[in-house]
């Protein structure tokens, strides 16, 4: 009798430990899928009023690996110049009248509507969220996930993946009590070259921002080597002059 | 009359918004390959106008100062107007850029304009960890948001609205940054000359002088460290040292420390006897940054200006406003009045020229899911004398590169306090601003 529930034990150990290696690796995957490890990309954001009216911003972007992220406003106007960038947990906005960077939190929105900082300066999934379970549904699996520590901006993210394409189709963004903040939909898979075929468009929509919508568009994803001198506060005016 | 010209400025304002209105569209998501293109130049900037009115105190000692040779009024009106332009130009490693600022202002000193390069200089990049940089330029050191003791090469910057443009000073300066793997992130330094002489930089310290400061940043154990220095020359020497750190993700503390060595400060008694006063300033200031999940964010900053006057000198200087007024009107002489005048400009008026001070900014991010609606209440108390401001403002920024900000300002305090002997008793002012 020990010897047999020994057995099942240990398979079941085995079971449950297989399951989450395959949704922490599924996890991987979609990251890889979504964006190379280091890349330079353009992304236009469109928050859209009830009554359809937007306000769009233009960014310039560049990443290095899990803990590097900066990027400068294009346009509009106002915004033009406006720097951000991110190191591991810290993240700061450049703002010219200031003219030195300050820190901010991944909460905040440098630019209004759905989208906040940590949407914008995304590292992937998989630096910050550990797999809790994975379901199946239809050609879906339904990944979901906790984050690792208390520095990201959401508790738990719930991820609809395609089974064949392995990229997100919809996520959703909750608090650690499950109550849901954001829904984000990711549209219009493209191909972008160098072996980059990934969603070109997100759109997202809140609760907390009842009939509001924001649209975040890709264009140029290239992969590109960058010096870890990009990703400081000094060079943080000087992002534009990478384009 | 007064009040009929704001409030027609207010709607003259107001007037220009529907027009930049853009009516709503179906929902077509494009990206125009045009909207990512490199240009060598750039050109933009704003344009702004500034309606203000302000109930004036007509028994406070700076309303006496500004107003003693003039008409006594209960209000004034001012209609201010602003063009900053902003361009650069780039051609390979080197980059031109000129930030020039132009305001014509209607107040109750009559008309008035001014034209001024806040920033013109070259910068050289020969690699992405160097930059080399010859012009005018504003160095914006120092971690606090109302104020920044530390900041040994900038001109000060007004606690009522810190996040202004200024105009910099003409340095021959480079940024060195090294990023490490570990716990020291960033390492970078920052040397600066500014040289000092008959009409450049002429008003930053005393003349004939090629002043040295120097700025060492780190990003350690992720947190923001600046060392800061300037050699004696123009002004006095001085060391400091500033740091900024998110104790979690809507958490963020920050200091500034500075020690201005035989720091120099002219002082009056209440009969207008002035003395020069030398000593060892030490300034220092504590501020926190909170967001609430409301989306509500407070920054708070304790500042002690050891540069500043204690309460009794700063009476002792109301007093003698007080005797050169009662002599002014007792006899037409203004000597007096000019000499109190004199000394307001040189230290007495400036924003807040006392020791201690408590800033709280509470900014309200698009309550009642109002995108692009932010509501903001200020105040800054004198924790010597307790006066205070109180500047409540709502800013709206939903018409794309239109942005329409009121703000309020109350002042209190009795008689020979700070706020209380200030020209106004409270001020109201609309911003309209379109960028370009």
């Amino acid at each position: 009798m020990l010897r047999k529930l020994s057995v099942f034990l240990i398979i079941a150990f085995m079971a449950a430990t297989a399951h989450a290696v395959d949704g922490d690796a599924l996890l991987r995957e979609v990251d890889r899928n979504l964006e190379p490890p280091s890349y330079e990309m353009y992304r236009k954001l469109i928050n859209i009023e009830p009554d359809g009216r937007k306000k769009e911003f233009v960014l310039y972007m560049v990443r290095k690996g899990n803990e590097k992220v900066a990027g400068m406003f294009l346009s509009p106007a106002s915004d033009k110049g406006r720097g951000m960038l991110r190191l591991g947990d810290n993240m700061w906005l450049y703002i010219p009248n200031v003219g030195k960077p300050i820190r901010i939190t991944s909460l905040q929105s440098a630019t209004g509507g759905v989208f906040n900082n940590a949407d914008i300066l995304k590292i992937d999934f998989g630096a910050e969220y550990a797999v809790e379970k994975m379901e199946e549904q239809g050609e879906e699996y339904i990944l979901h996930v906790k984050a690792k520590n208390k520095t990201v901006a959401y508790d738990r993210l719930n991820i609809w993946v395609d089974k064949k394409q392995k990229l997100p189709v919809k996520l959703e963004c909750l608090t650690e009590k499950g109550m849901l903040i954001k829904t984000l939909y990711y549209k219009e898979v493209k191909d972008f070259g160098d072996g980059i075929v990934r969603p070109s468009v997100i759109e997202t929509d809140s609760p907390l921002y009842k009939g509001y919508k924001s649209v975040m568009i890709f264009s140029k994803i290239k992969k590109r080597d960058l010096k870890d001198e990009v990703f400081t506060l000094t060079f943080m005016p000087k992002v534009d002059t990478l384009r | 009359m007064i009040r009929r010209g704001f409030f027609m400025g207010v709607l003259f304002c107001l007037a220009v918004v529907p027009g930049l209105v853009t009516p709503g569209a179906a929902e077509d998501y494009s990206f125009d390959v045009s909207e990512t293109e490199t240009k060598p130049y750039s050109l933009g900037g704003y344009a702004e106008f500034r309606p203000v009115l302000i109930d004036q105190d007509r028994g406070a000692a700076f309303y006496k100062l500004k107003f003693y040779n003039r008409a006594k009024t209960w209000t004034t009106d001012e209609y201010n107007s602003k063009l900053q332009l902003e361009g650069s130009y780039q051609r390979g490693i080197s980059k031109l850029y000129l930030r020039a600022n132009a305001d014509l202002n209607n107040t109750y000193q009559g008309w008035d304009n001014d034209l001024q390069i806040y920033e013109g200089y070259l910068s050289v990049k020969p690699s992405q960890s160097t930059d080399i940089i010859a012009g005018k330029k504003v160095m914006r050191w120092g971690k606090g948001y109302a104020w920044n003791p530390a900041a040994f090469v900038d001109r000060p910057k007004n606690p009522d609205d810190p996040e202004l443009a200024l105009e910099g000073y003409t340095v021959l300066t480079a940024d060195y940054t090294k990023s490490f793997d570990g716990r020291l992130k960033t390492a970078s330094l920052t040397p600066v000359l500014l040289p000092v002489y008959r009409n450049l930089n002429d008003t930053f310290g005393s003349l004939n002088h090629l002043d040295l400061a120097a700025k060492a940043y780190f990003l350690f154990y992720d947190t923001d460290i600046d060392l800061l220095y300037r050699a004696k020359g123009s002004k006095p020497g001085a060391y400091g040292a500033d740091f900024s750190r998110n104790i979690s993700t809507n958490f963020e503390v920050h200091g500034e420390a500075a020690f201005i060595a035989g720091n120099s400060q002219t002082i009056t008694d209440k009969n207008g006897n002035t003395a020069k006063k030398v000593f060892d300033a030490k300034s220092w200031l504590l501020g926190l940054r909170y967001q609430t999940e409301k989306d509500a964010t407070y920054i708070a900053e304790y500042y002690h200006n050891g540069g500043g006057f204690a309460a009794g000198t700063m009476t002792d200087y109301f007093s003698f406003v007080d005797t050169a007024y009662a002599s002014y009107i007792g006899t037409g002489n203004a000597a007096l009045m000019q000499k109190a005048v004199n000394l307001g400009n040189s230290g007495y008026g400036a924003v807040n020229p006392m020791h201690n001070y408590v800033y709280l900014r509470v900014t309200q991010q698009e309550p009642f899911n109002i995108l692009y609606f932010t509501p903001a209440l200020t105040t800054i108390v004198n924790a010597d004398d307790r006066s205070f401001s109180l500047s409540p403002e709502i800013m709206w920024t939903r018409i794309t590169n239109f942005e329409l900000r009121f703000k309020a300002m109350f002042l209190a305090g009795p008689a020979g306090t700070e706020f209380g002997e200030k020209a106004g008793n409270d001020r109201y002012e609309l911003r309209c601003r379109y960028y370009f």
